[in-house]
């Protein structure tokens, strides 16, 4: 990289003045070709996958922003699982891989949820510091374990081809997984919507006493929307170390916990519109390569857009709190 | 030994600044979980004025703008707007980050990722202290931003304590109600305190830039806005507990970078949980979170109780 | 020092202050007594600046005081204690009375604050430590708090708007002490209050409202707790509704020995027993904040008593909360239809079915039957005459009463055993009142056991059949309608009738 000159160069941002390139070179980037959808269908389906979780979590008020340390530790279990089942056929060992990341998510996100039950640590709280302690636990695991001895990045060693997701177009990158991530979002949106279950959780967001006077349960509540949320981030954690890297990678859970959140509420905490969402965020990013390499607009400014994105739809849903469909 | 705390009290100053700055925040009713990206805002606009201007006094002086502008946002939003406080610092803790790296590319790099090169601040031994023995080198040659840091500590204490404003900005935190009644405004006490807060942050982050590394790299405070928000935590609320708390972080920090070399049966990672273990502990062992202020995430409307 | 003429006030249709004289001469300890709804809080905000009135006029120690705020009404000397402190419980007693003070200074002065606090506080009898934590002290130490902050601050004529009701009977005679030293100090109080044995322990003179006017006024020593009591409930006992009389049957609600906290760890409910029988509205009367609000918790299954059973048919639901309960035949109209009776942003379908979505009709296996939802609120919007636009629209776009409907649409079509209804018109029209008074009716015609709590006591004269007040925590009193004797009721309402022989060392005079 060469040294930055001491003269602030807008030529650069002057680059930025063809909107119109940009844009398309962004499209393009994102929609290109059959490949580039796959990446950005891939990478739409992890954010798919806790976003819902996290929507049906902050319908009944319960604030979980742990899903990166979820995530990670779902990939971790699936690592694990799949390294030992080693005499597995095809569809077992994926799906035991994929189970133990199910169970990995959820009992990380109850164990949040425990310690809020228990010893009244609001759920932020608990869930952001359990965060950390569950990244760190993977970068561990993967020095001692897990590791790979003699590459020189903490990275489990490739996983047996038994456990990886097949392939859903051949050609391309695209994985089974997006069909999971479709399942969810179906199953979500049926399940807030449809059932007895989602109603209570809509009651309790609405209003507390009101739930009370229904006779809901609030901790009955938050233990079954934690670990269901914690084991999507887990699931979502499995898929991307199954069908995307095909090991587990320090690192590579980074940024999908807060993002999910961003979707989450850009998706109004409606399961269905959380994949839209998903998907806006997804090919926001593979397209921000494309348009960084053809018209020199940093890929950083997704980032930028996520964050504005977030605080705009933050400010309009405290404005009309009280006047959106419950 | 001296060396270690040294390096010590050398890394906690960041962690100092920004958690001295998320107690204002937090103590005023607003959750700081936005420190992370009002300290790398801190950070960028520190070295990237101090590059161009040639100024170290100029770049911390950007740095507070920096800090205040990110806290400034977050603030209007909760306040304002009234958005959900926590989610609203995330989302500006990732637009920092976009933000950052996207105008270091674009405003120096031609659209690819430069080095900046800035001297970083040398240490500043203290005439005559500097030569004591263990505490010389350990407190009294630090650089200037460590001094300050250690002094802004008692400024805040004696702000919170001892001052009328320092005294509404903590009822504001604890019964926004009571304060109002009292004649404040909640909302502009909060929204100054939120920016303050932010401003403070940014100085920690310069520390970061300025005083540590001397360069700006993408999202270099890597945690410590959260870290620091661990330190507000362990330090129940209160400038010389958070300090203190600060000091352990970054102790373990100092421990973790020396631990190849003293090939201790504990590895890396587990020594960079600690932090947020203990805070976990810390909240959980006191039952009920009595300690934090007691109104912290409620939105105030004047004509409705909180909600 | 106080001369309130002509003080009229309307909200809307209720005329809550109807052309009403308060004279407060200094060194006067002024009692103003009156049921819920008489018109004293309206007064003492209009006095504070709290409310402006459409007419009279206000002049305090010489001076007119006109569309003024309650900084101005307190830069001139007048302090209001309110019912609900204004105080930072983690904060100590110095940094709440300098909290707002402008008098303290930028730089606080704790040690000097400290010191005033001292002094005004041995010459009250406050016994106040400056470095006591607020949330320390019990509830009368706070209210003392709040005294000395309106005595710091230089307030001539303070206003105590129901101070007892929080109070232990030591903490009552404590502060009717304080009040005493007040007056000798040369200051004047405005006590408000529905509890005539204080008001005559401690008052010289006392004013009583009813309806939004001065019902009469009496100077302590000469008059006697009958002739206050009358003036505070004095109504036409005019005939029940015609109702179907027949004999009650068997007991359906049975409550025994219940003993419960508020939220905030004091006890409200002191042991209360009774029984309703089938065809029979029990009304409780009596003053809000007596413990109707706990008891209507306890049995609704909202709150868990300390003490206590309850029995519904027989049953014990006492530990089988809400859903054990409605399950067991008890219906429960709420006292707040906004936040707990109703889910505003739900629709009208979604509302009248959020009690019951764990069975038929509303669940079929794991799904909710939107179907059967809107065919039993498009029934019951018919049945009721629920004026709304359809079972598809938002509960909140329903008028007051419509709402009201709309809870009793849902709760009174099982036909419940036993219904709690909890201040069902308060917020109504004459129209929707009369409403739900025919549907409780109907209820205890068809043989279910209704308990009635209002505040409103024509409404429980007219619905009853026998009718109980509710004092400090305790059934001061059941009567039956037709033998009610309305200064009795009066006497149990502010607490005359259920004194313990030592009232006289309570109150530090003799009580009559």
């Amino acid at each position: 990289m060469p040294p930055a000159s001491r003269r602030i160069d807008l030529a650069a941002v002057r680059a930025l003045a063809p909107p119109l390139l940009a844009y398309w070179s962004l499209a393009h980037g994102a929609f290109g070709s059959w490949d580039r959808i796959a990446v950005g269908l891939n990478r739409a389906t992890p954010y798919a996958l806790t976003g819902v979780g996290i929507a049906l979590c902050f319908r009944a008020r319960v604030i979980n922003i742990g899903g990166e340390g979820q995530l990670a530790l779902g990939g971790l279990a699936a690592t694990w699982v799949a390294l030992h089942m080693v005499p597995a056929p095809r569809p077992i060992a994926t799906l035991c891989a994929l189970g133990g990341g199910v169970l990995a998510g959820a009992a990380w996100a109850g164990l949040a949820a425990g310690i809020r039950l228990k010893r009244g640590v609001h759920e932020v709280l608990a869930t952001l510091l359990l965060n950390f302690v569950g990244l760190l636990i993977v970068s561990e695991v993967l020095q001692g374990d897990l590791g790979e001895p003699g590459s020189g990045f903490p990275q489990s060693p490739l996983l047996p081809a038994a456990s990886w997701l097949g392939r859903l177009v051949r050609g391309t990158d695209l994985h089974v997984g997006v069909l999971i991530a479709l399942a969810a979002v179906a199953v979500g949106h049926v399940a807030l919507w449809r059932t007895p279950f989602g109603f209570r959780l809509r009651i309790l967001g609405a209003s507390a006493p009101a739930a009370a006077y229904a006779g809901i349960s609030p901790a009955r509540a938050l233990m079954s929307v934690m670990l269901l949320s914690g084991g999507l981030a887990g699931l979502a954690g499995a898929i991307e170390v199954l069908g995307v890297h095909y090991r587990l990678i320090d690192g590579f859970a980074h940024g999908f916990g807060f993002n999910a959140v961003a979707i989450a509420l850009l998706g109004g905490l409606n399961p269905l519109a959380v994949l839209p969402a998903g998907l806006f965020f997804g090919f926001l990013e593979t397209g921000a390569v494309a348009m960084q390499r053809a018209v020199g607009v940093p890929t950083p400014l997704v980032a930028v857009i996520q964050g504005l994105t977030m605080v705009f739809v933050l400010s309009a849903m405290g404005l009309t709190a009280g006047r959106r469909r419950v | 030994m001296t060396e270690f705390l040294a390096a010590t009290i050398r890394i906690a100053t960041p962690l100092v600044f920004t958690a001295l700055g998320g107690i204002l925040s937090e103590r005023a009713g607003v959750f700081a979980v936005g420190l992370e990206g009002m300290m790398l805002a801190g950070a960028f606009a520190g070295v990237i004025t101090a590059f161009l201007s040639g100024s170290m006094l100029a770049g911390v002086a950007a740095s507070v703008l920096g800090g205040a502008a990110m806290a400034a946002l977050a603030a209007v939003a909760t306040t304002r707007f009234r958005a959900e406080q926590m989610v609203t610092g995330l989302a500006v803790n990732i637009l920092a980050v976009g933000l950052t790296s996207f105008l270091l590319r674009g405003l120096l790099g031609h659209g690819e990722a430069p080095t900046i090169r800035v001297s970083p601040l040398a240490a500043m031994p203290v005439p005559g202290l500097a030569s004591l023995p263990v505490l010389g080198p350990v407190l009294f040659s630090q650089p200037v931003l460590t001094y300050v840091a250690l002094a802004a500590a008692v400024a805040i204490y004696v702000f919170l304590v001892r001052t009328r404003p320092g005294l509404t900005l903590r009822a504001v935190g604890e019964n926004p109600a009571a304060a109002f009644a009292g004649g404040a405004d909640p909302l502009r006490v909060r929204m100054l305190a939120v920016t303050c807060g932010g401003a403070l942050a940014g100085v920690g982050g310069a520390v970061l830039s300025l005083q540590q590394v001397g360069t700006f790299t993408d999202a270099m405070t890597n945690g410590r806005g959260y870290l620091a928000l661990a330190a507000i935590i362990v330090g129940r609320w209160m400038p010389f507990g958070t300090l203190l708390a600060c000091l352990l972080f970054g102790a373990a920090d100092a421990l973790q970078l020396r631990v190849q070399g003293l090939r201790l049966p504990v590895s890396s990672y587990v020594i960079q949980m600690t932090p947020y273990v203990v805070s976990l502990a810390m909240l959980a062992g006191f039952g009920r979170t009595a300690q934090l202020p007691a109104a912290i995430g409620t939105a105030f409307a004047r004509d409705r109780p909180s909600s | 020092m106080l001369r309130m003429l002509g003080i009229t006030k309307s909200y809307g249709s209720v005329r809550a202050n109807r052309g009403i004289d308060l004279v407060v001469p200094p060194r006067t300890i002024l009692g103003l007594l009156g049921e819920n709804g008489s018109g004293k809080t309206t007064l003492m905000n209009v006095l504070f600046g709290l409310v402006r009135p459409d007419a009279g006029t206000i002049t305090f120690k010489e001076r007119p005081l006109a569309d003024h705020t309650p900084r101005e009404a307190l830069a001139a000397g007048i302090g209001m204690i309110h019912q609900h402190f204004m105080l930072v419980p983690a904060m100590t007693v110095t940094e709440n009375v300098m909290l707002g003070w402008d008098a303290a200074g930028r730089w606080l002065r704790p040690a000097a604050v400290a010191e005033h606090i001292r002094t005004a506080s041995h010459r009250y009898g406050l016994d106040l430590e400056p470095d006591a934590r607020v949330g320390a002290l019990p509830l009368g130490g706070q209210q003392r708090v709040e005294i000395v902050k309106a005595i710091l601050r230089g307030a001539e004529l303070l206003i105590l708007d129901e101070p007892t009701s929080n109070l232990s009977p030591p903490e009552v005679s404590g502060l009717l002490d304080v009040l005493r030293r007040l007056r000798d100090e040369g200051r004047s109080v405005i006590f408000i209050s529905h509890k005539l044995g204080e008001v005559l322990a401690v008052c010289d003179e006392v004013v009583v409202l009813r309806d939004g006017a001065v019902a009469g006024r009496a100077r302590a020593a000469d008059t006697d707790r009958a002739k206050l009591a009358r003036m505070m409930v004095d109504r036409d006992v005019s005939a029940p509704i015609a109702r179907e009389e027949g004999a009650a049957g068997a007991e359906r609600l049975v409550v025994a020995d219940l003993v419960a906290s508020d939220a905030t760890g004091v006890e409200r409910l002191g042991g209360v027993s009774f029984s309703v029988r089938s065809g029979e509205v029990l009304a409780v009367a009596g003053v809000d904040g007596n413990g109707q609000a706990e008891l209507v918790d306890v049995i609704a299954g909202l709150r868990r008593p300390t003490r206590g059973h309850v029995f519904v048919d027989g049953a014990d639901v006492t530990a089988r909360g809400v859903t054990g309960r409605r399950q067991a035949g008890l219906a429960h109209i709420p006292a707040d239809r906004h936040t707990t009776g109703l889910v505003g942003d739900m629709t009208v379908s979604e509302n009248l079915a959020f009690r019951d979505c764990d069975g038929p009709p509303f669940r079929r296996g794991p799904w909710l039957d939107f179907g059967a939802m809107r065919a039993a609120a498009t029934e019951r919007i018919a049945r009721f005459g629920i004026r709304a636009g359809g079972p598809d629209v938002a509960a909140r776009t329903l008028s007051g009463g419509n709402q009201q409907k709309l809870v009793l649409a849902r709760e009174l079509t099982r036909r419940p055993g036993v219904l709690v209804a909890a201040q069902p018109t308060r917020g109504l029209d004459p129209g929707a009142t009369r409403f739900v008074i025919d549907e409780v009716l109907a209820v205890r015609a068809s043989g279910g056991a209704v308990l009635y709590v209002s505040t409103e006591l024509e409404e429980a004269l007219v619905v009853a059949d026998r009718i109980a007040v509710m004092y400090r925590g305790r059934f001061a009193g059941v009567m039956r309608r037709d033998a009610v004797d309305i200064t009795r009721l009066g006497l149990m309402m502010a607490g005359a009738l259920s004194e313990s022989p030592d009232a006289a060392a309570l109150y530090g005079r003799k009580a009559r």
